[in-house]
């Protein structure tokens, strides 16, 4: 059987390394074939808990209703930048049907942030938590926040990251409101001497917008106490974070606090950390001993569980004649709301091409404005739209195609480090993707075409982390009618996780498909896997669960041949069938053996192998755009997008094509249409309904084709899988802004370029 | 390695490991202290409610205010209806009201009033799908599912009103439907591949 | 919300229960004002069951007559509608979405109340009562760009932009008796009276919407330029009616939307159409006097450009 050790393993986790032990398998159990050679991984197969979903019948944390449940709603600051004088609950508590209310009146001191507290009476952004009531019903809890009376300092405000860097801002923080004091700052080479030097220099400024994760399902929690035994089922990307979150906030051991999530109606980010309300839900449910069911509505969404931060980005980079990438400097600052955050959009300045010179200088600003929150691929959109566009510029000055320039400029080695990559085909990727976009036919001349509707063609360039790593696990019980069961304390946020889990089971052990369950989600049960985010669950996840099946495979053939009463070495395990090479008339099916077993059920355990020393996993990729601008209305038609990426193996064509379609789409809605927008002289957000922020419809999209170049990671783990939700949406809005600049020749640097600023550039060019 | 003073990932580690409370006394409670006011009962207000869900004829009280969702989700436990925006700009309440897709978040309950509501469960066949809920797994046109059920009543909506609609008619038809996945483009190919697959039976 | 519900059969029931509730059709606009808090009401007056406002009645030379509670939905498959008034299918197919035309009604898109987000949001602005209209010097966008003042909405209806340019007639029912009033005196702006957009006065009912038999050979269409492919409001939209003979436009009528706080026409510019020659040159030198008068706000100058340009599309694609 197979053994385990703990080794000290680095992961990418959103923005850094972070080192953990981890208990890692002893046997690793070597690379798959390619997919060809494979049954059922990499094809299109149907999600298992599709029935759940489209019959009605997956309950999810918003539709949880348990016997006694009380309702809570939570009171928010309606002003951006405020001190509570008072709290008056006394007409709220008595209303008919209110069953308690917890403010900073009467709630324990929690600690929130490195700043705050639950109730903090400083309240910094449009949002900010004040009350929770919780009631016999929702409409009784929302009648009640209305009757509660506040006395409060308004405060001078600032909104906006510019204005909040100045010596004369409000200040949110005594420090001040640079976060941490200063800016981060990296630098490789010589990058004044490179501008020195340089053939062509571009040097411009570029801004995104503030977007809104918006997941279908609203923040939501139901807790229920049992003795000190608290049940959390909530809608999280996070259940183990969530659960230690819960835990030391309430001050009480881990494994007290169980965490469940089998359904959740999308993430994003926005629901990577435990927020506020679940603590407050569990606070009063146990003021109150009911179960109690707490939401976040749509609004409260728009204004309080986190954003992407915008960007202001100045960009300077310089070539050489004859096409070489010589420096970059990248400096940013953008606001990350009234909490601790980043809005650091410099990774990919500082990885993305080779470049021996790169100097970068980011501040995150510290704004009334609602908290950032990791928002798939943090950082990467904003910062690939301002690199990639000024990488266009540049090549164009040089006179060379852009994808050419990219090609030249590819890093065969990690640009900062200087390490080897575990796999890396971007090359292929923008041979595969321009063939199939027919790059060859683009406009030599940018705006040429007739006609106020011109097209255009445009590209741009994607990495990423989304390597994964250990720890994580999984636990594989086979029953006695040859069924099996995988846990795993992962979640699937629509992603797949649930039916790549079992294909990966059928394919080690070839159990029926309808004969595999998949739990997940449930920290009472589940091993430890990480938060779903940063592209890594696939790949940390499937190496666990091959490494499972692969060990029941190995305990199966010593079942048999006690049962069979062969030796270990003649048994060969054939599409579940367990026979004797040395005697054809010795075979048993899986079924037949766990007949024979007194134990009824076989359990083994599987682990992610550790990451590989001195190598570096990342995702690589390019998009490709066509476009189509009207230059009456100022409105960009997004044709196509081909999408060509290195995402190491595909576990499931189906779900993966689902996965970038979706990606691309949120990157074609960023690009065009999504923005919060905050009005300046009241700090207030002016768009908080699914209204006015606008995300894209049915009509909006272009014909996408998905283009998987790579085979498999085998150096990266035993399934050779990379992480691919946040590689899809990253190169997205750059490749669109390219193509508009194709189609029109003039450049948007705004995002997202809606028709307005588009007809504007276009009667100001 | 490139430290930042403050990134949002060690943000994320330190909520998941550092939050400290300071002296949060949590006491068990014992039955008595229970907080428990009468269960919620209907008002004055209440007005009967008489229609059909799902083939079966319904009558209740319900609240003025109470929309179509509201009590189809919470009087008649019919969760696969789902809320989101609540304001009628995302379509994932949709149902059918005497055959047409409408949005239950957004109109009284009241309104139904001798009507005919078809939701998500009513489309199933006991525990079979029915053809369109079949295209949408079939075709993958989900991603976390939250939004599914109002997709489906849609695509159902458009097929009620023309057995054979062109793409362009399901596009437009599929237009009062948000989903924040964007899953769309297996949407569409789940609504066209319904279409033709009740045309062939 | 909370309120309790009155549901009267007859329009004279609707009058004795005063006039202070809310009249509830559709409830497309209603709901989310309630929810909104914009409109607190402790009772609403369903109107769905009021006998006769919810036909379409051929009245040959006199026009047609379309009930206030015609569903959108049944406004495009009316076939009467659909033969002899193309335009008004073609504008009704582009409100809202499939759900919301299944609900909403004729008469409550005409009288929606506008979409600024301000209004709609925790701003008490001069349309609710206040001081102050936000969008000036704020998040000016979507406003107005000519009529503005001290309130800076645009009208939302995308329906009564094509009503305009058909010279449409709204029959309007108080327990005082009825009157009929044409579309552009129906709507007033804000220097009239910034709380609300229309005449109607409470107690007063729209009880019909009067197309007037349409002249032959008119061309019609509506261009409505949104941010989204579909279920979007109008950023600017206009409803034209135009006659043309060879390269030259006889008469015509253009209507606008998007660009006011009513619908907007003016008697103006469709003097100029008329002997409009459709060469490159003309067009050009006509559209770009229109909304010369406008006064764009810091965020929407793009208006008067889109303006210009949906015109000069229109004038391409049909003369």
């Amino acid at each position: 059987m197979a053994e385990s050790k703990y080794v000290k393993s680095k992961i990418f986790f959103e923005e850094e390394f972070e080192e953990k032990l981890a208990e890692v398998p002893t046997d690793p159990k070597g690379p798959w074939p390619a997919n060809d050679n494979l049954k059922i991984i990499g094809k299109p197969v149907s999600r298992i808990d599709g029935y759940d979903k489209v019959s009605g019948t997956a309950v999810y944390t918003f539709d949880i209703n348990l016997p006694r449940m009380a309702q809570a709603r939570i009171l928010r600051s309606a002003v951006p930048h405020a001190k509570i004088k008072k709290i008056d609950t006394g007409k709220a508590e008595s209303l008919p049907g209110v069953l308690g209310i917890l403010s900073s009146n009467n709630a324990q001191e929690i600690k929130w942030f490195n700043t705050s507290s639950l109730f903090d009476t400083h309240l910094r952004y449009q949002g900010d938590e004040i009350a929770c009531v919780v009631a016999e019903s929702e409409a009784i809890a929302l009648k009640a926040l209305k009757l509660i009376k506040i006395e409060f300092d308004e405060l001078p405000f600032t909104v906006d990251a510019k204005e909040a860097m100045g010596e004369k801002a409000p200040k949110i923080y005594d420090e001040g409101n640079i976060q941490g004091g200063k800016p981060f700052e990296y630098a490789r080479g010589d990058v004044d001497k490179a501008f020195q030097e340089a053939d062509a220099i571009v040097e411009d400024t570029f801004d995104t917008q503030v977007a809104i994760h918006n997941p279908t399902e609203v923040h939501c929690s139901v807790v229920n106490w049992d003795g000190d035994d608290l049940t959390v089922w909530d809608s999280t990307q996070a259940i183990y974070g969530v659960r230690d979150t819960v835990a030391d906030a309430l001050k009480m051991p881990a494994s007290k606090v169980r965490i469940i999530k089998k359904y959740m109606g999308g993430g994003f980010g926005s629901k990577l950390e435990c927020g506020k309300y679940t603590v407050m839900a569990a606070l009063l449910a146990r003021k109150i001993g009911r179960p109690v069911r707490i939401v976040v509505d749509r609004k409260e969404m728009n204004l309080a569980v986190g954003n992407r931060p915008n960007s202001v980005q100045k960009l300077k980079l310089a070539a050489s004649k004859d096409g070489t990438l010589t420096a970059i400097s990248h400096y940013s600052y953008g606001a990350i709301g009234g909490y601790e955050g980043g809005a650091g959009c410099s990774w990919p300045a500082r990885q993305m091409y080779k470049c021996d010179n790169v100097k970068v200088e980011e501040y995150s600003v510290f704004t009334n404005t609602g908290p950032t929150r990791p928002f798939r691929a943090p950082g990467y959109p904003q910062g690939i739209f301002a690199l990639d566009s000024a990488i266009d510029m540049l090549a164009e000055k040089i006179r060379m195609n852009p994808l050419e320039f990219r090609m030249k400029n590819n890093a065969e080695k990690h640009p900062m480090w200087n390490a080897p990559f575990t796999s890396k085909l971007l090359k292929e990727a923008y041979e595969q993707g321009a063939k199939a976009i027919g790059w060859d036919k683009r406009n030599n001349q940018p705006g040429a075409d007739k006609g106020p509707v011109k097209k255009g063609m445009g590209m741009a360039s994607q990495i990423w982390w989304g390597g994964g790593g250990p720890p994580s696990h999984a636990v594989l019980k086979l029953n006695r009618d040859g069924s099996a069961r995988v846990i795993a304390g992962t979640q699937d946020l629509g992603t797949g996780t649930y039916t790549f889990m079992a294909q990966i089971v059928h394919e080690v052990l070839d159990i029926p498909m309808d004969k595999i369950e998949v739990i997940l989600g449930d920290t009472a049960v589940g091993p430890y896997c990480p938060s779903s985010g940063g592209s890594t669950t696939a790949p940390s996840v499937s190496p666990a669960v091959r490494d499972a099946a692969e060990n029941m495979k190995i305990k199966l053939l010593e079942a048999a041949a006690a049962q069979l009463e062969s030796e270990k070495k003649n048994l060969v395990y054939v599409n579940g069938l367990i026979s004797d090479t040395s005697n054809p008339e010795k075979k048993i099916d899986i079924p037949g053996l766990m007949g024979k077993m007194g134990e009824q059920t076989i359990t083994t355990t599987g682990s992610r192998e550790a990451n590989p020393e001195g190598y570096i996993t990342q995702t690589f990729g390019a998009q490709f755009a066509k476009v189509e601008v009207d230059t009456l209305t100022g409105k960009i038609k997004v044709n196509k997008i081909v999408a060509a990426h290195d995402i190491g193996r595909v576990l499931n064509r189906k779900t993966l094509d689902n996965q970038f379609h979706g990606g691309i789409m949120q990157g074609l809605s960023y690009a065009l249409m999504e923005e919060q927008i905050v009005d300046i002289n009241t700090g207030k957000v002016v768009n908080t309904n699914l209204h006015d922020y606008k995300i894209p419809i049915i009509a909006d999209i272009p014909e996408i084709e998905v283009i998987i170049v790579s085979e498999a990671d085998p150096m990266n783990s035993n399934t050779g899988v990379k992480g691919c939700g946040e590689p899809a949406i990253i190169p997205t809005a750059a490749a669109i802004a390219n193509a508009v600049y194709n189609a029109i020749g003039v450049r948007i640097k705004s995002l997202p370029m809606t028709p307005d600023k588009v007809l504007m550039a276009l009667n100001q060019a | 390695m490139s430290p930042k003073d403050i990134s949002r990932r060690k943000f994320i580690k330190n909520l998941g490991g550092g939050v400290v409370g300071a002296g949060v006394a949590i006491q068990t409670l014992s039955a008595k202290t229970r907080k428990e006011s009468k269960p919620p009962s209907k008002s004055d207000s209440a007005v009967a409610l008489t229609f059909t869900v799902n083939k079966k004829p319904i009558t209740l009280l319900v609240e003025p205010e109470s929309t179509l969702a509201d009590v189809l989700r919470n009087d008649l436990k019919l969760t696969g209806t789902k809320v989101v925006c609540n304001h009628g700009e995302c379509g994932a309440c949709t149902v059918l009201l005497d055959g047409r897709a409408v949005y239950s978040c957004h109109m009284l309950a009241l309104d139904a009033q001798g009507k005919s509501v078809t939701t998500i469960e009513g489309l199933m066949d006991g525990e079979k799908l029915h053809p369109v809920q079949e295209a949408f797994v079939e075709h993958d046109g989900l991603q976390c599912g939250f939004c599914t059920p109002g997709q489906v009543m849609a695509a159902e909506a458009i097929l009620i009103k023309n057995p054979k609609p062109g793409k362009e008619e399901i596009i437009e038809g599929m237009s009062g439907n948000l989903c924040r996945c964007a899953a769309y483009p297996n949407i569409l190919k789940s609504a066209v591949a319904a279409a033709e697959k009740l045309n062939k039976s | 919300m909370q309120f309790s519900y009155i549901q009267p059969t007859s329009i004279e029931e609707v009058f004795k229960l005063g006039s202070a509730a809310p009249l509830y059709a559709g409830g497309t606009d209603l709901i989310g004002l309630m929810k909104d808090d914009i409109i607190k009401t402790d009772k609403v007056i369903n109107i769905k069951k009021l006998k006769g406002l919810d036909k379409i009645e051929d009245k040959g030379n006199k026009g047609i007559e379309i009930g206030p509670l015609v569903k959108i939905a049944d406004l495009i498959e009316n076939e009467t509608i659909q033969e002899k008034c193309p335009l008004l299918v073609q504008t009704a197919k582009e409100i809202a979405s499939p759900q919301l035309r299944n609900m909403g009604t004729v008469g409550g898109n005409i009288c929606q109340r506008p979409r600024c987000w301000y209004y709609r949001g925790d701003f008490d602005c001069i349309r609710k009562g206040g001081d102050t209209c936000y969008a000036v010097g704020g998040e000016n966008k979507y406003h107005c760009i000519i009529g503005g003042g001290p309130c800076f909405i645009v009208h939302p209806s995308d329906l009564a932009v094509a009503l305009l340019a058909l010279d449409a007639k709204i029959e309007i029912t108080s327990e005082n008796g009825q009157k009929t009033v044409p579309v552009n005196d129906f709507f007033i702006l804000p220097e009239d009276d910034e709380t609300k957009e229309n005449i109607l006065e409470p107690g007063e009912i729209v009880t019909k919407i009067i197309l007037p038999e349409q002249a032959k050979g008119f061309k019609t269409t509506y261009i409505k330029f949104k941010e989204r492919s579909s279920w979007d409001f109008a950023v600017v939209s206009v409803a034209a009616v135009l006659k043309t003979d060879g390269n030259m436009i006889k008469n015509g009528k253009l209507a606008f939307g998007g660009v006011a706080p009513h619908p907007w026409m003016e008697a103006e510019i469709n003097q100029k159409l008329t002997g409009l020659n459709t060469d490159e040159a003309s067009v050009d030198a006509f559209t770009s006097s229109l909304f010369h008068n406008a006064e764009p706000m810091e965020k929407n100058e793009y208006k008067v450009i889109l303006a210009r340009n949906l015109v000069k599309r229109i004038i391409d694609n049909l003369a």
